[in-house]
């Protein structure tokens, strides 16, 4: 999943790209209103966290122009002035959550795990796949009640493919939503990538579907 | 107007009177020149006097000529009659006069007095003038007077005061009008703006309107930059206090965050100050906010914006619980007060029901005696006891520390609608769920 978090505290914002990296998530940051509106309108992220306290632009006047663009991804709003005009102002401008500062990182993590599920019509944490079992809330992936050890990319690719499980997803798509901006974007790493969760889970539970991409094979609707 | 009245009073009757005696001071005159001595030593008169109502019976005209004669032991003189008028017919004048022994020592100054009238009918005031003369062939001095009736005199120039006194009183009240309604008018500006002031003070109106003339429009000008300048001074405290919040809050996150991270003794201890500090700060600015706000003249906020815009937000905050919202009420009120404290008090009020209730809120919106407004907001979860109750009010407690929140909603609403004279009461829902009221003072038309 790639994650947009617009936040002018330099401090905070590496705190909070940090974690969600940590959290197997692709990070971008942005430290204005511009440039986070910016990233919002050409990148495809799965959510976004923004501040409303903004330089440039303020965060619910970025939030405004993204929906007026058509961008339909959640949005977790962030803010130090914690007033019902402000919840109201956000929420009208289309937010779908809030969160007032000071606050913990790991509520803020899993009211975006619970953004990110409402978004993918799941409604827990975790996706089965058979008897594979990927955890989003602690970032790890079990089969048969055992933990696998993937890397950071591996979990954030069988998350991404889990949440949209039985589809067929290009690589173009995978690389747009596994990697974050600074990564250096090679779209054959991510066969590579494929290949080594392949080895980990099983060859037969991601197919490749020639000229299309590749889907993790949901048995359920496979009539395993 | 009174003292006018009796002076012109006074001048007019003090010159009826001296026209009044001339005529009989020309009738005693005439008396003297025509009056004789006959051969038998009887007094007689040459011709008569030209008035006719000398000669008319009990005309209010009379004269007598007769000797003085001292009435013995009571320092009184009285005049035996030897000649008097037709018009006596027979009945004697009272003219008993102390005085009548001084006329021959006067000299040319006649005797001056009054005594009541034969004609008992007509309530005579007769005005006698008496001089003494020594006629030829006489030893003894004569008295000669001549009387004539005062009364209608007087009567004429009492109607004179009475008309005068009226017509004085009537231009008096006139001019008392004329300068109570030139007041008045004048005044109306005075009373319009008075009015607009009291329409800005009451909430009805943001600032002074209307045309005033140029002696007053100054007036009305400062006014407005008085109120907004109000308006400004607390505005800029409020921003000042929302800066603060900006300024403080992230820095405390930071540093929450790194400790969470540590997870050493140290990195505990600063997590756990640092959920301290934020509580004050979030607590000292909201009291802030409150006391800054009660100052503000002329404050409104319409009522159902507000109420709206959270009945619409609540459900997407609390979106998992499918909450649902209904608002139902008397339109158009308008809290006498800061939007944003009206924002609070609904909102803490509506997000405690929300944490608490199972599926639905009902909020109402009434308009109530005394200038003010109830807002019900009632859940249907499962209540609280009057001991809960008195421990949320209390200052940062929580109720349930699994449903999130900072626990001071409660508190800061009960602050806040202290601060507006108003109050919040909570009691049993007909869901069975808690039911919290609030009235708060609303603006009223005059």
């Amino acid at each position: 999943m790639r994650l947009l978090i617009v936040e002018d505290d330099a401090d905070l914002s590496r705190q909070l790209k940090s974690a969600f990296k940590d959290a197997g998530y692709a990070v971008d940051t942005a430290a204005d209103g511009e440039e986070g509106h910016f990233l919002g309108d050409t990148e495809p992220y799965d959510a976004v966290i923004l501040d409303l306290g903004l330089p440039l632009i303020d965060g619910v006047s970025v939030l405004q122009k993204w929906r007026a663009d058509g961008k339909d991804f959640p949005v977790l709003i962030l803010t130090a002035r914690d007033q019902w005009s402000e919840k109201v102002a956000g929420f009208d401008a289309g937010a779908d959550d809030y969160l007032t500062k000071p606050f913990h990182v790991e509520e803020l993590m899993a009211r975006l795990r619970a953004l990110l599920r409402r978004a993918a019509g799941q409604t827990t944490d975790t996706v089965e796949l058979g008897d594979l079992l990927v955890d989003n809330r602690a970032a790890r992936a079990f089969i048969d009640g055992m933990a696998i050890k993937l890397t950071s990319h591996e979990f954030r690719l069988l998350s991404y493919m889990a949440a949209h499980k039985g589809r067929v997803i290009s690589r173009t798509e995978l690389v747009e939503h596994i990697y974050d901006q600074d990564f250096d974007r090679d779209s054959n790493t991510i066969e590579v990538f494929v290949g080594r969760l392949r080895k980990k889970i099983g060859t037969d539970r991601i197919e490749t579907v020639r000229g299309l991409g590749y889907r993790l094979l949901d048995p359920e609707s496979e009539g395993a | 107007m009174i003292f006018v009245t009796l002076a012109l009073g006074l001048v007019s009757r003090n010159s009826s009177y001296r026209s009044f005696d001339e005529p009989l001071e020309a009738a005693v005159t005439g008396l003297i020149a025509s009056v004789e001595t006959g051969e038998d030593g009887v007094l007689r008169l040459s011709r008569e006097l030209p008035d006719p109502r000398y000669q008319r019976a009990l005309s209010g005209r009379y004269w007598v000529i007769g000797t003085a004669t001292e009435v013995v032991g009571q320092d009184r003189y009285f005049i035996i009659p030897q000649l008097s008028s037709r018009s006596l017919y027979g009945t004697l004048l009272d003219i008993s006069n102390p005085d009548y022994a001084f006329l021959a020592e006067q000299g040319q100054e006649p005797l001056r007095f009054t005594t009541p009238g034969p004609n008992i009918d007509a309530d005579e005031n007769l005005r006698v003038i008496a001089r003494q003369v020594i006629l030829p062939n006489m030893t003894t001095p004569v008295v000669v007077l001549a009387a004539a009736d005062r009364a209608p005199v007087i009567r004429s120039i009492q109607n004179f005061i009475l008309t005068a006194v009226t017509l004085l009183l009537i231009l008096t009240m006139g001019l008392i009008f004329a300068v109570y309604a030139q007041v008045r008018i004048g005044l109306r500006p005075l009373f319009a703006l008075g009015k607009s002031i009291a329409d800005v003070r009451e909430g009805r109106m943001a600032s002074v309107e209307g045309e005033y003339p140029p002696e007053i429009a100054p007036l009305a000008t400062e006014l407005n930059s008085l109120i907004s300048h109000n308006k400004e001074i607390v505005d800029r405290a409020q921003t000042h206090v929302g800066n603060l919040a900006h300024a403080l809050k992230t820095p405390i996150a930071v540093l929450r965050n790194e400790a969470a991270a540590a997870k050493t003794t140290p990195s505990r201890i600063v997590t756990k100050q640092t959920d301290i500090m934020a509580a004050q700060v979030d607590h000292h600015l909201r009291r802030a906010r409150a006391a800054a706000r009660g100052q503000a003249i002329g404050v409104r906020a319409e009522m159902d914006p507000v109420i709206d815009g959270l009945v619409r937000t609540l459900p997407r905050i609390y979106r998992d619980k499918g909450l649902k919202i209904t608002k139902t009420g008397d339109p158009g009120l308008i809290f006498r007060g800061h939007p944003r404290d009206l924002e609070d008090m609904v909102g803490n009020l509506m997000d405690n029901a929300a944490k608490w209730t199972s599926s639905h809120i009902d909020v109402t919106l009434r308009k109530v005696e005394n200038g003010l407004c109830r807002v019900r907001i009632a859940d249907d979860g499962p209540g609280l006891t009057a001991a809960d109750i008195e421990t949320a009010l209390k200052r940062g407690a929580r109720l349930d520390e699994a449903t999130p929140g900072s626990g001071l909603g409660l508190s800061i609403v009960k602050d806040l609608a202290d601060a507006y004279k108003g109050s919040l009461t909570f009691s049993r829902s007909d869901a069975g769920g808690l039911q919290a009221e609030l009235h708060l003072p609303i603006a009223i038309d005059p």
